[in-house]
Formats: C-alpha cells, structure tokens, sequence
C-alpha cells in the first residue's frame, strides 16, 4: 500500500492548490472511506507539526458528546476551530467522537468555506454519495428504471381516460406512442387513426393536454440515463425547440408536419439508416405536438391543401430531420444531408401545389439548417396573413 | 446515544490503520402507513363546513357521556339543550365557540360601512372580554361559571356539569374533555433503535447560517461524521420523520402577483431553487436511511388540513428511491411497532393564537386530552369540508405524539389512566435552533441533538 502517496496528495492539495481539505472532499478524491480519509488527514498534520516546516496549518476538528443545556441532556456535533478544541471538550460532560473535519492553510473565519467545498463535492457525486461511508443501507435502491416511465406511461394512460370519457383513446395512446418507444407501425396507425379522427375535437383536446404533460413527462424522465430516456429527452428538447422557433407556426405547417410523418414511416428504405427512424419517431410526435397545440384553430378548407402537400412536406420533413441533426453536432449526419437535398430536388412533380413557393426558397438555399428554417417560417407567415386577410377576421 | 460511542472516541486521531469497518443500516422491522384518512381523493368543495362539527360531534359524544358519568357519577342525567330544565343539575355535552371580538372576521374586513383597515396579524387574539358558548345539534347556550374562558378554543367537544340560570345561561361547575383515547398495544423492539425528527430545515431562505448545520446532520445519519463508534449508533437510525416547513417562508414572497407582468416574466418562483436544493439533500439522506417527508406551512402543496403529500416530480433525484415517502400532515404510521402520530405544527400554533396556553407541550397534550388533533379547524384553521366523518379525532392512542416547528424542543412521557403511554414531542424548528430529535423506540426516550458550525463571534 502507497503509505506516503495520500501524505503528498493532501501536500499538494493543502500547500500548493491552498485548498480547504476537508474530510469528505478528501474521501471522493482519493476514493477511500470516511473514516481513512480522516485518519489520513491526521496522519499528515502530525507529521508535518513534527517536521515544524514553518508551512501554517489550520486544523478544524469535529466534536461529539453530551451537553447539559436547558435541563436536557443533548448531544451536540460541532465543528470547532482548533484552539477553541480543548476549551468545548471540557463543556461536554462525555465525549462521543472527535476527529479532524479539515485542513487549510489560510485562517477561516467562519464555516461557511467548509460547506462550500463539502457541497461541491457531494454535488458532482450525487449518484454514489453514501459509497465511502460508514453505514451502508440495504434498503436504499434506486427504483428499477422501466418502474418510472411505465408509471409515467400509466399516469398518462389514467389522465386519458380521465379525459376521454366517450372518445376512443386509442388515437391518444397511439400518439404516445414514441414516448413509451412503441413499434413505428403503432405510430403509423396512430397518425392515421388522428387523421381518421381528425374533425372531432375532443381527441385533439385530449392530445393537447397529454402531450403537455408528455414534455414534461420526458424532461422529468431524462434522469434516469437509459437510451430510450436519451432519445425522448432529445425529443423533447427538439420538440421544444421546434415550438419556440415557430411559435406562430399555423395550421398549413402542422398539417405538412403531421402528414409528413407518414410519408415519412411509408418509406424508411429511403433512409437506412437507424439514426433516421428515431428522427422520424420524433419528429412525428414532434408534428402531433404542433399539431394538437393548434388543433382549435383547424378549418376545414387547410385539410384539402394539405393532401397535395403531402410527399413535399415528408421531403421538407426529412430535410429538418437532417438539419436537427446537424445542430445536434452530429458529424456524421453532415454528409447525408446534401445528398437527401439533391433527392428531395429531383422529385419535383409532386412540388406543384400551392407550397411552391414555400418549396423552391427552401430548396435554393443550400446551406445549414437554420437559414433554412428561419426563411421557412417568414414565409409561411407571410403566407398566412395574406390569407387571413383574404378570409377577414374569423372572430 | 453517546455513551455507547464514547469508547472508541479518539479513535479516528491516528494514522490510517486497517480496512475501515462499515455498519449496515438496521433493517426497517415493520412499517405500516396509517394515514389513509388524511388523503383526500376526489375533493369537492360544494359542501358547507357545519357538516364538520355535527359529524364530529356525533362521533365524540358516546365516549364524552361515558366520560361524563365516570366522573360525576352514574346517574348524572345527560341531556340535550332543548330538554334543559331551569335549575335542575345535568350535563349536556357539545361543541364549544368562543365568542372572540378580536378574531379576525373577512366580513369586517369587507364591510365598507365600518371603513375599517384589515387587522394586522397579532400574535395573541385572546381578550379578557371573550365569552364562551356551547352548542348542540340544535340550540346554544352561553356558559359562565368555573370554566376557563381563556384556555379553551372554538371546536372542542366537551361535556359540562351544572345547571340553567333563570337568565337563560348554563352555571358550569365542571367540565371534562374526551381524555385519552384507548390504548394500544406495544410491540416495541427490544434492542436500540432511533428515529430522528426534524422540522423547518427552511432551505431558500438566503441566509447560510443553518446550511452547514443542515448538512452535518445529514452526515451523521449517513454515517460519514464522528467517529466509529457514533457511526455505528448512527446505524441505528432506523428512519428520518421531516415534519415540515422543508421551505423557508421567505420562497412564499410571490411577486407574480404583486408586479406587473414585464417584470417578472423571466423570474423564478424562489421556491424553484430552494426545491432542488431539498432534493439534493434528501437524495443523500435516501441512499442511507429511509426518510418520511411531510410538508408545513410554507411547502408547494395544498393550504387546507390535511395537506397532501409533495408530489414526487419535484424531486426527481429523490423519488428514484424507495427509500423516499412522501407523506401526508399529519403523518400517522406504525413503525418498528410503535405508532407515530404528528402534524407539521399547524394545529398547535394555531391554539397558541386563540388561547391563553403559551407552552406548545402544554398545547400538544391539550389536544391529546380533547381527543382531537386540531379543533380550531375549520374555524380559524383551514380544513377540508368533511362530512362523513372528521378524520382528526384522536380513536386510538399513539405511543409517539409530535409536532413539528416549535420554538424550542421539549418533550415529556405520559401516562394515562388505562395503561397509555404517550412520549409528547415538540420538534423545534432547525432553521433557528439547529436541533433535531432522537426517539429510541426501545424505551420511548427522546434526545436532541444540536448541530453548529463556528462563526465570527464565539459563543460559550
């Protein structure tokens, strides 16, 4: 055993780093048990108090024991100064432990650097702070992790049945469908099945209020790390981006997103690759999540358009996809993306819908995503006043 | 506690020796959650809040007669207000108000005649001018005589002994309240084992001084403070009760409400903060002990009594644990065999206002006497509309009674008339005593134990 490493490990941290060391920072640094640490710690003040090297020390201890205070016989921790040691000892009328809480160099006038370097520790430790103490719990085991999301899925399957009370929810589990990371054919069905559905309000309402819980569902379930969790959150942080970027995003968009997840799940040889299906699975939640949000404001007039702008929209669907990636520092993901653009270009004849316009300003820049998105969004909006000027004020 | 430490006191001042021994926690021997009525489920507000005390009433009156004839004999003769003869000596049994001219009333408040300023919270509202009533299921009748106006608050049912003046008010010669509920049976563990109690940790106050305490009491439940010995009475700590005011008053400042929209649209709730900050702090206390959380006056969870659990999405970290329960105030729980029984301190500072008791204990054993946890509700206490039963009647009597944020700790063994053995405990708030309780369930004896780091000025 390296019996002098730990004395010039806690040299260096006090003399050179002038740190606080306190027992516990030295515990997660060297990953010893509490107890070592502060033998440790001990151990090197001796020494070094022997060597009378004319460095300055500042010992802090910690004392335990039994004091008569206001007729009861409490027992009180405190962390004291060294030479305030002797002078609480003699207070206590049995002492139950003392040891040594932490060593400086520099003279503390209060406590509170102490606190400081122990909460930063524990902070970076969270997950394993009771690995080097004394008292291990048998009990203490973090909930198996498909516990959460399945009481999660359950608490969203309960508050759908709450809120539907005639509708059939299939249509709203089906749209939570990536969450619980279901089989893309549920997706499938579940998209058309909300397109089936689509004139009646109530299963949009009740989508609306689960997917504003899903949000909130997936950031509280990005702590446990698993790889669904990875994705969902992915999602949702997306998802969410997506919302703020486009916050005046209307109908004709959402229509586009939501019937692009179809085209977009009819067709995955077009994109091999796995990382591609996962965009896909997100970005249809992503759509019914626009969708729903905006689901009051559907007229009947914006569904025929949106049939014709269909395979466009999968194609301009699949183009974000790529762009999301690309923002989300995916190297890889680079490189495909122009080629996509180039098959996205070379598919015009279904282009010739009202979305023309739309289509060639997107198509023509060719650089990063974000141009792209933010031409799209200008214009669409344009787009939209235009026609709700032409509509007149709905009411 | 500290004297089976004491042996191995020094040992931690020495060189690194051996492999360090490391305790196991003891093992939780029973724990049944007895507070299924304190969680409402489907809550309907519609009703009125008389349904309160006429089910409260109807419930207590059997053992309030029994009482009643135990004490002044076997034919005292019980009778109900509408079948009050004038100066024949009886007893009738109802619910108490007090008449208070200074309590605050939202119809004075409101009433623009009177142009009057809203009172200003006072610590006391008691007056020597209060009177008391007693009421029944269909009359009332004011009460004057050997009765303590000043101690008894609004909602207590008790049973008075006296006669009906000619001026149409009841001459008390003696009352008695319900008195402690029936025992139950003890299966404590025979060997040591703790449960610390702690209220009003107040995180997001702004102000550190209590943070350091805080966390050295976290330190020595887990176990990494003191030396071997402490560690291995640390062990046996068997659960952790927080008993409320987890949050500090000073999260409840919402400016939302107060300013205008601009200014506050990017700021945080204070609170925010201050929950995360509890959640790191019970995620270390999780992975070693399991820990009861109740929520207090100033935590993000329902005003009315009974308050409902934190919902667990506020602690994510935590709640990955099943060592975490989040529990309703008031908590009742069967532990290791012993039947806990607390509130977060509601109840009691709220009779601390309307009467004349200034001793929380003397106020905590008040209400185990009366036989009902908090009867100032739903007067001056919020409270939910109950009308099929009140579930704050004391039935069975806890062997630990607490309340949580008291000024200062005190506690004191109890024993009833029928075997009852009752440890009252106020639970000071940690915020400003930096003191937290220690049951040994053995011997149902209780310790404090006080934290403090150094400052500045030296204390003595």
């Amino acid at each position: 055993m390296a019996d002098e490493l730990y004395l010039e490990n806690i040299d260096e941290f006090v003399t050179d780093q002038n740190r606080v060391v306190t027992y516990k920072w030295l515990s997660y640094t060297l990953g010893v048990h509490v107890n070592q640490a502060k033998q440790m710690l001990y151990d090197y003040v001796e020494r070094k108090r022997k060597e009378n090297s004319g460095a300055q020390l500042h010992v802090t201890y910690l004392i335990a024991g039994n004091l008569l205070q206001n007729g009861h016989m409490c027992h009180k921790v405190a962390v004291v100064r060294e030479d305030k040691l002797e002078a609480m000892k003699s207070k206590l009328s049995t002492t139950a432990s003392v040891h040594v809480y932490s060593i400086q160099q520099a003279f503390l006038k209060d406590s509170s650097p102490l606190y400081n370097t122990d909460y930063d520790i524990v902070k970076t430790n969270l997950h394993n702070c009771s690995k080097f103490s004394a008292i291990h719990c048998d009990a203490a085991v973090p909930r198996m992790l498909p516990d959460i999301p399945r009481a999660q899925t359950s608490l969203q399957g309960s508050s759908q049945r709450e809120n539907d009370t005639d509708v059939p929810s299939t249509p709203a589990i089906n749209g939570h469908g990536p969450l619980a990371a279901k089989h893309s054919l549920q997706q499938h069905k579940g998209i058309m099945g909300m397109f089936a559905a689509k004139a009646a309000s109530k299963p949009q309402n009740t989508n609306k209020e689960t997917k504003a819980e899903a949000p909130g569902v997936s950031t509280a379930s990005s702590k446990p790390p698993t790889k669904n969790n990875i994705i969902n959150n992915f999602f949702g942080k997306a998802a969410m981006n997506k919302l703020k970027v486009n916050p005046m995003v209307e109908q004709p968009k959402e229509e586009k997103d939501v019937v692009k997840p179809s085209v977009a799940v009819a067709e995955p040889e077009l994109n091999p690759n796995p990382v591609a299906e996962k965009p896909g699975k997100r970005t249809e939640s992503a759509g019914i999540q626009q969708k729903d949000r905006k689901s009051q404001m559907k007229h009947v007039d914006r569904s025929d358009n949106k049939e014709e702008r269909d395979p466009e929209n999968a194609k301009r669907k699949r183009k974000r996809i790529k762009q999301l990636q690309s923002d989300s520092s995916d190297e890889e993901d680079v490189p495909p993306s122009p080629t996509l653009e180039e098959e996205k270009a070379s598919s015009p004849p279904p282009v010739l819908a009202l979305k023309t316009e739309l289509e060639p300003a997107s198509m023509e820049v060719s650089v990063g995503g974000r141009k792209r998105k933010r031409k799209r969004v200008l214009k669409s909006k344009m787009f939209i006043d235009e026609e709700e000027g032409c509509m007149g004020k709905a009411g | 506690f500290s004297a089976q430490a004491a042996p191995t006191a020094r040992g931690l001042l020495s060189p690194p020796s051996g492999e360090p021994p490391t305790f196991p926690r003891v093992p939780v021997l029973g724990y049944s959650d007895c507070s299924a009525p304190f969680q409402l489920g489907e809550r309907s507000f519609a009703r009125q809040y008389a349904h309160v005390y006429s089910v409260r009433l109807a419930a207590m009156r059997p053992a309030l007669e029994q009482r009643a004839r135990r004490r002044w004999g076997n034919d005292v003769v019980v009778r109900k207000l509408s079948e009050l003869q004038e100066g024949e000596k009886c007893c009738v049994v109802g619910t108490l108000f007090k008449a208070m001219q200074l309590q605050p009333s939202i119809l004075q408040e409101i009433s623009e005649e009177h142009n009057l300023v809203p009172q200003p919270p006072l610590p006391k509202y008691i007056q020597p001018s209060d009177e008391l009533i007693l009421e029944d299921e269909l009359q009332r009748i004011k009460l004057e005589g050997a009765i303590d106006v000043q101690k008894l608050v609004t909602g207590t049912i008790l049973a008075v002994y006296g006669s009906e003046q000619d001026d149409g008010r009841f001459l008390v010669e003696g009352h008695c309240l319900a008195d402690l509920p029936p025992p139950l049976p003890w299966n404590g563990p025979s060997s040591d084992r703790f449960v610390l109690l702690a209220s009003g940790l107040g995180l997001g106050s702004g102000s550190g001084e209590a943070l350091l305490s805080t966390q050295l009491l976290v330190d020595v439940v887990t176990g990494q403070l003191g030396a071997e010995g402490e560690q291995r009475c640390a062990s046996q700590i068997s659960r952790v009760i927080l008993a409320g005011n987890l949050l500090s008053q000073n999260t409840q400042s919402r400016d939302t409400i107060n300013k205008a929209k601009y200014l506050t649209k990017k700021t945080q709730a204070a609170s925010v903060e201050a929950v995360k900050m509890l959640d790191e702090i019970l995620l270390q206390l999780c992975t070693s002990v399991p820990v009861d959380v109740m929520p207090g006056e100033f935590d993000p969870t329902n005003y009315t009594l009974p308050q409902q659990p934190l919902h667990r999405c506020m602690l994510p970290l935590a709640s990955t644990y099943a060592t975490l329960r989040l529990v309703t105030n008031p908590y009742q729980a069967d532990l290791d065999g012993v039947r806990f029984l607390g509130t977060s301190g509601q109840n009691v500072s709220d009779i601390f206002k309307y009467s004349s008791m200034d001793d929380y204990l003397e106020i905590l054993e008040w209400t185990l006497l009366a036989g009902h946890i908090c009867p100032t509700a739903p007067d001056t206490l919020g409270c939910y509309p109950f009308y099929k039963s009140d579930p704050f009647i004391l039935t069975e009597c806890p062997h630990v009674y607490f309340c949580g944020n008291a000024p200062r700790f005190q506690s004191k063994l109890l024993q009833g008339a029928e075997g009852q053995r009752v440890l009252l405990v106020t639970v000071p708030d940690f915020s400003a005593t930096q003191t937290a309780c220690l049951v040994n369930l053995r011997d149902l004896a209780c310790q404090p134990i006080t934290f403090s780091g150094f400052g500045d000025e030296d204390e003595d």
